[in-house]
């Protein structure tokens, strides 16, 4: 470029800084959020990629059935490398006072087993020599304090035996503490995994083989055919779950977090940059506009159309490269800090933070590419300026017609002429009307996405904790009770009525598909959980027949009306069960039954492995907790609240992330309204001057152009929140599998705020507009050849 | 009657100074037509702005009947532009999505009465029957130029001040132009101040007053205006 040329790029930059600014900063932010959120999905995808290898996490894990004769043809099967079967139980614990439902989980005593090892990060591992000697969970020691040396108690039959830590570890397996895929949410409480030797675990699950065999595929790769057929086996010799890595309840629950991310680096991003790309677009066109006849007297002094071309797409890359650079690095910097924070609070084993140069040139190009694409638009019309008219400093008489509200409503033509001005000056620039108007979407769409989160989440919590479990407590037994035993707990003082429930994982399967999940078996006019059906309404618990899940409908291909069986591998029965409905749950996917309906088709009575209980009113919840985890056969004891609580912990962080993308979106609807408004405001100030010169005040005509600019952002507004309320159901629905239900929902009162706040960002956005109208020197505007 | 003491003006501050007006002493009585000729740069047009109350004078004053324009706050000032004045510009400055009319109305609204019926009168007035609804962009520039006079006198002022009215027309339109500024100074009684750099110009009205570098050094009235149509330059 010529070099005067450049000059005039940067003054004309440093002249329009507010605008170029708006247009800067808007691309910093999707580029930085594109770095960062893309670059933070790649470092926990490959810190878990890379735990799994470190600690051969299993590619197969099958549970039940002759373990040995599966270890033994696994081992024969081209493709696995190594086998390791074991045995895991869960098992009451008791922590000092507190008793919870933990899980024991077999290793060889001499050393690490060839599949599912585990991180030593405190003390020692298993000692032949010490077989009361466990490891810890690093979850469960982190949240009572343990440290190697303590000592907790572990139910062995019908006594508690006391165990020793030896060692705090942590285990690919349980990075995020998941008891099942049903049951992914569990507070430190209720749930806890020692690994003990596998002699240890044998005793106490009162077994003499092995219940579990993990499987290690040739380099950790993962291989769907292999998975099949090794599945297939397994259920040949009697397995009752088998699941692959990517369906084991931790791994599941974390791919399901980190796919946020990548959603995220995607769609986030593509709004800011679009919104960046349209200030930029609507500001170099004005430039275009307002510089007609300097750039017919560059022409007609032997600049080559060429040179000008170029010289307005400069507006567009230099506006985009001071955006997107630094845009780039920070969000790549940002990513390191991300993924740190992110893989310390779960304790991922392995935390990899690259360095990706290929993110940062992305980042960049996006930010370039987005702003000269929005450049060439206007550099192609300057470039095609005919030089001879364009120094005459006429620029093209604006064409007037009756705006289309007028045609369409022809009593608006009788409103006051400057109100009719209104109307017709959002129709004067189409383009940059519409593009004001896709401002307005887009920040929409991010508000509506991030504040539609928060209601979906806060909507499905309430849901699940309050609307259907309407439990106050689950208290598990440590072995499977007598329904005199739950009705006992109403004796305890604060408790105003127990149910008997009875939990037991199934394996259900119905037309050569199986399904794992757990059966629930509660008393039909149970008044402790209410289930919801598929559209919405509240069913009761049939008499007769099985409430599914709906995940477990499109799983197993059946339908209301089917039959599925119901395999109870801790009892070795299976039960023939009709379909009669599908229940919509939040958290899970279940199989619900009456007890008595169970008993039948089992042909035996039914035990409670927990009873649900409500308190009394005015109950002091503590003191009932202590009450009842004194009782001998209590195992454990959840509070409904705690794990509500537990959920709204884990909430704090994505409020946070939310809270910030509404900052986010009211900056970039404020970039866009902003440079269109100014715009809209330096075209016309030759009208706004003659207005004044013929004695109108100040502030009709900012209200005038105020008002015409409430009307465009209010017209966008009903298009903005029904393309966001799609965008953020499609987002929602991205998170959705057998574990969560996502199904949006966005609070009426939110529409209202989110479209309120873009008409406050649409006034703030304006002021700056407004100011400048105030220092508008008429005698110098009103000679003015044009605007 | 409109009266000048003195008035200075002066734009920008050491090396950059301009000095605008120099203690220019004028007044124009009720119903003059006064033509201010000079080169660019004598001070013509801030002369019409200081009248026109769109600017401030430095020192001196400026009294428009008895009111003194440099006592009067910011809404004393619109009301006087409102009520006292209509400006009629070079480049016509109508509003480009208003038709005739409306751009006429817009003006007469903020005056009393019926807006559109005075835009109708004065757009019949300048010999626009028939163009009510057409846009700016529809008009050829004397048709544009009588809208902008209709505009300007839609609210009835007492003083018209035009600045260089002709000067984006050609020679005829022109022509036909300052007879109409002439016909209406006399219909209506109108102070009116026509700036121009044309001497030719001059010969229409009652009055000529020419500038050089801020200062007045002509000021001679004319015994028998000549017709516009009788201008030739």
């Amino acid at each position: 470029m010529v070099k005067p040329l450049t000059h005039k790029v940067w003054r004309d930059m440093g002249r329009y800084r507010a605008q170029f600014i708006a247009v800067i900063v808007t691309v910093f932010l999707g580029v930085a959020i594109f770095a960062a959120t893309y670059d933070s999905y790649e470092n926990l995808v490959t810190s878990y990629e890379t735990t799994f290898l470190d600690y051969r996490f299993a590619n197969l894990t099958v549970a039940g059935g002759d373990t040995e004769a599966m270890a033994t043809a696994a081992v024969g099967t081209a493709g696995v490398e190594a086998a390791y079967s074991r045995t895991v139980v869960d098992v009451p614990l008791q922590v000092g006072e507190t008793k919870l439902l933990g899980r024991a989980v077999g290793l060889p005593a001499a050393g690490q087993p060839p599949v599912n090892q585990v991180k030593v990060i405190e003390g020692t591992y298993l000692d032949p020599a010490r077989p009361d000697g466990v490891l810890v969970e690093q979850h469960m020691a982190d949240h009572f304090g343990l440290s190697p040396g303590d000592q907790l108690e572990v139910l062995a039959g019908t006594s508690w035996r006391q165990i020793e830590v030896l060692g705090v570890i942590s285990s690919p397996e349980y990075i995020w503490p998941a008891r099942s895929r049903q049951e992914v949410i569990t507070t430190p409480d209720d749930f806890g995994v020692v690994f003990a030797t596998e002699t240890l675990a044998r005793e106490l699950a009162g077994v003499q083989k092995p219940n579990e065999v993990v499987l290690y595929y040739q380099d950790g790769k993962p291989d769907a055919a292999l998975s099949a057929e090794l599945g297939s086996t397994a259920r040949g010799l009697g397995a009752t779950q088998v699941y692959t890595r990517d369906e084991q309840p931790s791994n599941a629950a974390l791919s399901e977090d980190i796919r946020g991310f990548r959603e995220m680096a995607f769609l986030f991003p593509v709004l800011f940059i679009v919104a960046a790309a349209m200030a930029s677009y609507v500001m170099i066109s004005r430039f275009v506009y307002s510089q007609r006849p300097h750039i017919g007297g560059m022409l007609a002094n032997g600049f080559t159309r060429g040179q000008v071309l170029r010289h307005y797409l400069a507006y567009g890359w230099i506006s985009g490269l001071l955006g997107a650079l630094p845009g780039a690095v920070l969000g790549v910097f940002l990513a390191g800090v991300i993924s740190r924070l992110y893989t310390g609070m779960l304790s991922v084993p392995v935390t990899v933070i690259e360095f990706r140069w290929s993110t940062l040139a992305v980042g960049v190009l996006i930010g370039v590419v987005a702003t000269l694409a929005a450049a060439l638009a206007p550099a192609l019309v300057a470039s095609r300026i005919r030089p001879a008219e364009a120094m005459r400093g006429e620029t093209p008489a604006g064409r007037g017609r009756p705006s289309i509200a007028e045609r369409l409503l022809p009593p608006l033509r009788r409103l006051p002429i400057r109100w009719r001005m209104a109307f017709r000056g959002i129709e004067r620039s189409p383009r940059r009307t519409v593009y004001t108007m896709l401002g307005v979407v887009l920040s929409l769409v991010l508000v509506l996405v991030s504040w539609g989160m928060i209601d979906t989440v806060q909507h499905l919590l309430n849901l699940q904790f309050v609307q259907i479990s309407r439990e106050d407590a689950v208290v598990y037994f440590a072995t499977p009770v007598g329904e005199t035993q739950v009705t006992d707990l109403e004796a305890v003082p604060g408790v105003a009525a127990a149910e008997p429930d009875l939990e037991v994982p199934v394996s259900l399967a119905a037309g050569g598909e199986v399904y794992d999940t757990t059966l629930i078996a509660l008393e039909a006019a149970t008044q402790m959980h209410r289930f919801r059906s598929v559209d919405g309404s509240w069913t009761q618990l049939p008499e007769e027949g099985l409430l599914l899940g709906r995940a477990i409908g499109p799983a197993l291909g059946v339908e209301r009306g089917d039959v599925v069986s119901v395999t109870v591998s801790s009892l070795g029965l299976t039960l023939e069960g009709t379909v009669v409905g599908f229940v919509d749950e939040p958290l899970g996917t279940f199989v619900y039954s009456s007890r008595g309906y169970a008993a039948a088709q089992l042909g035996r009575s039914l035990p409670a492995t927990s009873a649900l209980v409500r308190y009394a009113e005015g109950a002091d919840a503590a003191a009932v907790r202590d009450a009842i985890t004194r009782l001998t056969d209590v195992a454990a004891f959840e509070d409904s609240d705690a794990l509500y609580n537990v959920m709204n912990h884990y909430m704090v962080l994505f409020y946070a992330f939310v809270g910030v993308m509404l900052v986010f979106g009211a900056a970039m609807a404020f970039a866009l309204i902003f440079n269109t408004m100014t715009v809209n405001i330096a075209e016309r100030s030759r009208e706004v001057a003659t207005m004044l010169a013929m004695g109108t005040r100040r502030r009709t005509v900012s209200r005038l152009i105020t008002a015409e600019n409430l009307m465009v952002a209010v017209a966008a507004i009903p298009i903005g929140l029904v393309v966001g309320y799609y965008l953020s159901a499609y987002f929602m629905a991205s998170f959705s599998s057998d574990m969560f239900t996502f199904s949006l929902y966005v609070r009426p009162v939110t529409f209202v705020f989110a479209g309120l706040a873009i008409v406050v960002v649409a006034l703030i956005s304006g002021w700056p507009g407004l100011r400048a109208l105030r220092r508008l020197h008429i005698p110098t505007v009103v000679k003015e050849r044009s605007s | 009657m409109i009266s000048l003491e003195k008035v200075r003006k002066t734009y920008g501050e050491g090396v950059t100074e301009v000095h605008a007006l120099r203690d220019v002493d004028l007044e124009v009585p009720t119903g003059e037509m006064i033509v201010i000729l000079g080169p660019s740069g004598s001070g013509k047009t801030t002369l019409l702005n200081l009248v026109g109350a769109i600017d401030d004078v430095s020192s001196g004053s400026i009294r428009v009947g008895d009111v003194d324009l440099s006592s009067l706050n910011a809404d004393e000032r619109v009301e006087y532009r409102r009520t006292q004045v209509g400006f009629v510009f070079q480049f016509f400055n109508l509003i480009p999505t208003l038709t005739a009319s409306e751009n006429v109305e817009l003006v007469a609204e903020l005056t009393r009465g019926d807006g559109a019926q005075r835009a109708h009168t004065a757009l019949e007035q300048v010999g626009l029957v028939g163009r009510f609804d057409h846009f700016p962009s529809q008009l050829s520039g004397g048709e544009q130029q009588r809208v902008a006079i209709a505009r300007a006198l839609a609210k009835e002022p007492p003083i018209l001040l035009c600045d260089e009215p002709t000067g984006e027309l050609d020679f005829e339109t022109g022509r036909l132009i300052l007879g109409l500024l002439r016909r209406l100074n006399r219909e209506n009684r109108q102070t009116m101040l026509l700036v121009t750099h044309n001497a030719a110009i001059g010969e229409i009205a009652d009055r000529v007053v020419r500038l050089r570098s801020g200062e007045i050094i002509e000021d001679r009235h004319i015994e028998v205006p000549v017709d516009a149509e009788a201008l030739t330059w």
